[in-house]
């Protein structure tokens, strides 16, 4: 009995003084705060900050063709795309590009669906605005912040240029797996063009 | 020779010089207040940064940096802050218990420094009963929280008043008969007295012979300066901020202010009583001003409470009673005996 309490008395000096100890390391140790206007992160590659448009760095036109899919593939249609035609290329191009970030999840799906690198999630942020209206993005705020983005432009891999001649060619529109898969592959195709 | 009381003795001969001798007394016991409280507010605002920069680095922060040298303004620039803010009262508050509770509190701290010897000669008044009275008056503390608490009419503020009247009394017992032992042996309840008892060499340091009147008393004190790990009365996640809750501007400030003025006090008695006061460790060492060695022992000490304040998390109550009367209370009292017999073994 008063071996325990002896022991508990010990035991509970020891500990204290192990407490001490272990402050007064930590007192010695580097500081991990980062004093942040005048230091900042280094973000990573493929962080997902504020959204932006690409423009090609030689022409420094849009690399955007219109063609949508961003827009569809947004859960939360936080992108509103109007598109015309220009009339001496024949092709389209967007004439108003709203991106509405206060309800964007950033969820990156718009820079996976869009396949002309057009959109891009970028490390950015310092984008907080007083005002609800000013986190509604145009087109030219948006091409404006991503002029100085690095990207590279999807190169087709081999698997897609396969997938895109037999597009051309009348077959299935997939993607490597597909094509290795052929048996499997091609009745579903079949099905699914009877069902168009 | 950078004794600083030779300044004073000089200025004090001047004044006699040129001016009549009532006048003298008057400016000369003014103008001792008034360093004495300049250099209190100084200490204050540095040990309020300080402790940031402790607590801080301690968790591998970094404390306020941008006002100043490593934010050594930062103190100023929120004393400037608190001065601003508006002085609200409580409708229900009770209007003169409210008021001067602050005022009290604030006093009963700045009052101790009259009796602590800054250095060689340099004392405010070197009462016969010096550490009597630093005991009496820092006990006025108790009365200021309980007013606070119940002068704001807030359940919060009344239960941190209620605990820190128990805690301080409780704690204020194996407290005074802590320092008991060390009179003993210097044989008198003077200040300057007792570090004169010291002088010599650190061996001759009270710390020595009264190794457990030391720890009970800066347990005790601790306590009584309502730092962690004895803040209940303040607990900020229980009580909100405890008794202080409803005050804000310069009487907030002034609470605080106090705080932090009582925490160097604790830590100039235990340099006072344990410590050798302004004595060097070793005569070799009496080149050093004798001011400069107390105020490094005492930062050493008011460094060792803020360790504590960041090291340990805080008691229960029912603990912090216990630890009090069935701990510490015997702990002085063996102290009080085994002192008494090595007196008079090795005296006699
Ligand atoms: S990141 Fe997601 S939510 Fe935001 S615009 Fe793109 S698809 Fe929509
Ligand atoms: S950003 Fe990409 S996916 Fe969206 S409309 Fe432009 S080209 Fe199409």
């Amino acid at each position: 009995m008063a071996g325990n309490i002896i022991k508990e008395i010990t035991d509970g000096i020891y500990n204290l003084i192990l407490g001490l100890a272990v402050t007064f390391k930590h007192l010695f140790k580097h500081a991990i705060t980062l004093q942040y206007p005048t230091e900042r992160w280094e973000m990573p590659e493929r962080s997902r900050g504020t959204i932006v448009l690409l423009s090609d760095p030689e022409t420094g036109r849009l690399n955007c063709t219109a063609c949508l899919l961003c827009s569809k593939a947004c859960p939360v249609a936080a992108i509103s795309i109007e598109r015309i035609k220009n009339p001496d290329t024949k092709k389209f191009e967007p004439q108003s590009f709203n991106i509405d970030t206060t309800i964007c999840c950033y969820c990156g799906l718009c820079e996976q669906a869009c396949n002309f690198t057009a959109i891009k999630l970028t490390g950015k942020y310092e984008f907080s605005a007083s005002d609800k209206s000013k986190l509604l993005y145009d087109m030219g705020f948006l091409q404006e912040i991503g002029r100085d983005v690095k990207y590279e432009k999807r190169e087709k891999t081999a698997a897609k240029k396969k997938a895109v001649a037999k597009a051309e060619t009348g077959e299935d529109v997939g993607g490597a797996p597909v094509a290795d898969a052929k048996a499997e592959s091609s009745p579903g195709s079949g099905e699914a063009k009877k069902e168009d | 020779m950078l004794e600083l009381n030779v300044i004073f003795e000089a200025v004090h001969r001047w004044l006699e010089g040129i001016l009549p001798q009532g006048l003298v007394t008057l400016i000369s016991a003014l103008g001792t207040g008034g360093i004495v409280l300049a250099f209190l507010s100084i200490l204050a605002l540095f040990l309020v940064w300080w402790e940031r920069k402790v607590s801080a680095h301690m968790q591998q922060r970094l404390g306020p940096m941008r006002t100043g040298w490593h934010g050594v303004l930062q103190t100023i620039a929120d004393g400037v802050k608190l001065v601003q803010k508006e002085d609200l009262i409580p409708s229900t508050a009770d209007r003169p218990v409210y008021f001067w509770a602050p005022v009290i509190c604030f006093v009963a701290a700045f009052m101790a420094y009259l009796v602590i010897p800054f250095g060689r000669g340099l004392i405010v008044q070197d009462l016969n009963i010096g550490i009597l009275y630093i005991i009496a008056i820092t006990t006025f503390t108790v009365v200021s929280l309980l007013m606070a608490g119940w002068g704001s009419n807030n359940k919060w503020a009344l239960l941190g008043g209620m605990r820190s009247a128990a805690q301080i009394v409780s704690y204020e017992v194996p407290l005074t008969l802590s320092i008991l032992g060390a009179v003993m042996l210097a044989e008198t309840l003077s200040m300057v007295g007792i570090v004169q008892s010291q002088a010599g060499g650190f061996w001759n340091w009270l710390i020595f012979r009264q190794p457990i009147g030391f720890i009970v008393y800066y347990i005790a004190a601790t306590a009584e300066a309502n730092r962690t790990p004895f803040d209940i009365p303040e607990a900020e996640q229980e009580l909100v901020a405890g008794f202080n809750v409803e005050y804000s501007g310069m009487k907030f400030a002034m609470f605080f202010l106090a705080e932090f003025v009582n925490m160097f006090t604790i830590s100039a008695i235990a340099v006072t009583l344990f410590f050798g006061g302004w004595n060097a460790p070793h005569p070799i060492f009496n080149f050093v001003p004798s001011w400069i060695w107390f105020m490094g022992k005492s930062l050493v000490s008011v460094f060792i409470l803020m360790w504590f304040r960041w090291t340990y998390p805080r008691i229960r109550v029912d603990q912090l009673m216990g630890f009090a009367w069935k701990f510490l209370l015997p702990l002085a009292f063996l102290n009080i005996i085994l002192t008494g017999l090595g007196v008079l073994i090795f005296r006699n």
